[in-house]
């Protein structure tokens, strides 16, 4: 088949972004059931575990019954921004999915080869940062036009969490750029493969693998820094007012960015689809794709049941005084070992 | 098809413009420069200049635009009744720069076009990741430090503009007892530091805060 036709390149376009989008919502689904059951077995409890084999049918059994809510909008709220903020947070959250890789180029019967990825361009990486930030207009959106002083500070606290965080994030990924030299993320998975998974570049960059994984939870917020939540001192924060459908947006943005910051984990580091086998059963990297982002979804829930929250002076002096010049110092020892490198082999 | 997304980006970018100066809410004003932002970076996409338009995201709709919607929330400016028209040369000014801006516009479609036609065209790099590093780093370097020290410049005068050498207001009064403050208070340099400082008595307090004590309870007689 043609697959440079413009018409049948746009049909596919249309069929891989609906897989990936309902890969990613079903991706969803079994981390809010794999939260709650894990949760419930660090904390010695059952979990939910009737709707369904082993409570599988949970996520979907909650979904309906949070859409059946009365969808409220508080009075004296500003309607209009009110509305958009959900909107905000779940389209950023979902565009952020177009870059990633989930496998190699594959070749499948009667089909022909195609590689499993929805878009391809050089700044794939610029463009996930970029999406993520505009991500935090979601929040603090929702948090100011609630009108609701708990959901304000709540939007405060997180626009204040993510501004600062972001610097750490992005700095902390330089490191990567700087070894690979390219900023596609299809490239930078592909320089990984090989020498049985000695090139990837967790092992070249342990220091930035470190401060993205911190930067990222904050990012995301999530314990230990989930501040802007923090449900017993602001009652949910920002999305106090929000029910219904909205809230369902919101529980979606927060879980689909978990995954996305899972994937950039996963692609950048730890190799991607790499593994072994791949280079004979191309089909098979898909698999140890979604098990290395399954394990930082795991590693998520880990926290959550073990680490208390941060105080916010202490999570304001950590990403600042130590995050953001440990990236900085990454980025220095990264670029002086290249230039060394460079050097010697003159 | 270029055309096309040129033509739906621009308006959108035009639109936004348009509702940003027409909003007298400043939140929804903020929002539409946000959407002028997006609307101008995806341009930037259709003129094969996918890092220049990443970067507008980042640092303007990302950066700059949540501290102008982070002061807004912060000031929670009020919709207020249109003000007294203070400043009034501006008027006629604005409609001076604007027949200004229109010349300019003229002049260049009528005798930069009309000189010599060059389209970049699909080989141009001008926008890539590449070619603008070597620039900044090759024949751009003084200019790209200079701004950086600018930057930095601007950065440590609105520090220094806006730490304050004292927190506490001139009527801040002292409970009368032992107590414990955290170092943030006594010490305004010391800002986010809440390891606590306590004092025996009132006095050494007052002393401590730099509160008249003394005066104080004076006043309560």
């Amino acid at each position: 088949m043609d697959w440079n036709n413009q018409y049948i390149h746009s049909v596919v376009l249309i069929v891989a972004i609906t897989i990936a989008f309902l890969t990613i919502m079903l991706l969803v689904a079994a981390t809010v059931l794999a939260e709650r059951r894990v949760l419930a077995f660090i904390q010695g409890r059952l979990g939910p575990n009737r709707v369904g084999y082993g409570g599988v049918l949970q996520p979907f059994a909650d979904f309906i019954k949070t859409m059946m809510k009365e969808d409220l909008v508080p009075d004296q709220s500003t309607r209009f921004v009110f509305l958009l903020a959900p909107m905000i947070a779940i389209i950023t959250a979902i565009m952020a999915i177009v870059v990633y890789p989930f496998g190699p180029t594959i070749t499948l019967p009667f089909l022909g080869t195609f590689p499993l990825r929805i878009a391809q361009f050089d700044v794939a990486l610029l463009y996930v940062l970029g999406v993520t930030s505009v991500g935090v207009y979601g929040i603090a959106l929702a948090g100011w036009s609630s009108n609701n002083k708990y959901s304000l500070m709540g939007g405060l606290r997180s626009s204040a969490q993510m501004i600062s965080y972001e610097l750490a994030l992005g700095l902390s990924l330089i490191g990567v750029i700087l070894l690979s030299g390219t900023l596609d993320i299809y490239q930078i998975v592909e320089q990984q493969s090989g020498w049985y998974g000695l090139q990837w570049n967790i092992l070249y960059q342990p220091l930035g693998f470190i401060l993205y994984l911190i930067a990222a939870i904050a990012e995301t917020n999530r314990v230990p820094f989930d501040l802007p939540e923090a449900e017993t001192e602001l009652v949910a924060g920002f999305h106090t007012e929000y029910s219904s459908i909205k809230f369902l947006l919101f529980f979606n943005a927060e879980y689909i960015n978990m995954i996305t910051v899972s994937m950039l984990a996963t692609t950048l580091f730890l190799g991607g689809w790499n593994g072994p086998g791949v280079a004979q059963f191309p089909l098979l990297g898909v698999v140890y794709f979604f098990a290395k982002i399954l394990f930082f979804l795991f590693l998520y829930i880990w926290l959550r049941g073990t680490l208390p929250r941060f105080r916010f002076d202490q999570l304001m002096n950590f990403g600042w005084k130590f995050l953001l010049p440990a990236a900085i110092l990454n980025i220095v020892l990264t670029a002086t070992v290249l230039f060394l490198m460079d050097w010697l082999r003159r | 098809m270029t055309t096309l997304l040129f033509i739906i980006f621009a308006g959108l970018a035009i639109g936004s413009a348009i509702a940003m100066v027409s909003q007298s809410n400043p939140l929804y004003s903020a929002i539409s420069l946000i959407g002028v932002f997006i609307s101008l970076a995806s341009i930037y996409v259709t003129l094969a200049a996918p890092f220049i338009a990443a970067v507008q995201v980042i640092v303007y709709a990302g950066a700059i635009m949540v501290l102008v919607i982070f002061v807004i929330m912060l000031l929670n400016v009020e919709h207020s009744a249109p003000r007294r028209r203070r400043l009034k040369f501006l008027l006629p000014m604005s409609i001076g720069m604007a027949g200004i801006l229109l010349a300019e516009t003229a002049f260049i479609l009528y005798s930069v076009q009309t000189a010599e036609n060059r389209l970049p065209g699909n080989i141009s790099n001008v926008g890539l990741t590449h070619s603008i590093g070597e620039g900044l780093f090759t024949s751009y370097l003084l200019p790209f430090e200079v701004t950086s020290i600018l930057l930095l410049m601007a950065i440590v005068g609105a520090m220094s503009l806006a730490r304050r050498t004292t927190i506490l207001s001139s009527t801040a009064r002292v409970v009368p007892g032992a107590q414990v403050l955290a170092m943030d208070i006594v010490n305004p340099r010391a800002v986010g530091d809440m390891r606590p400082v306590e004092t025996e008595t009132t006095h050494e307090a007052a002393h401590l805060l730099g509160v008249d004590f003394q005066s104080d309870r004076n006043q309560e007689d």
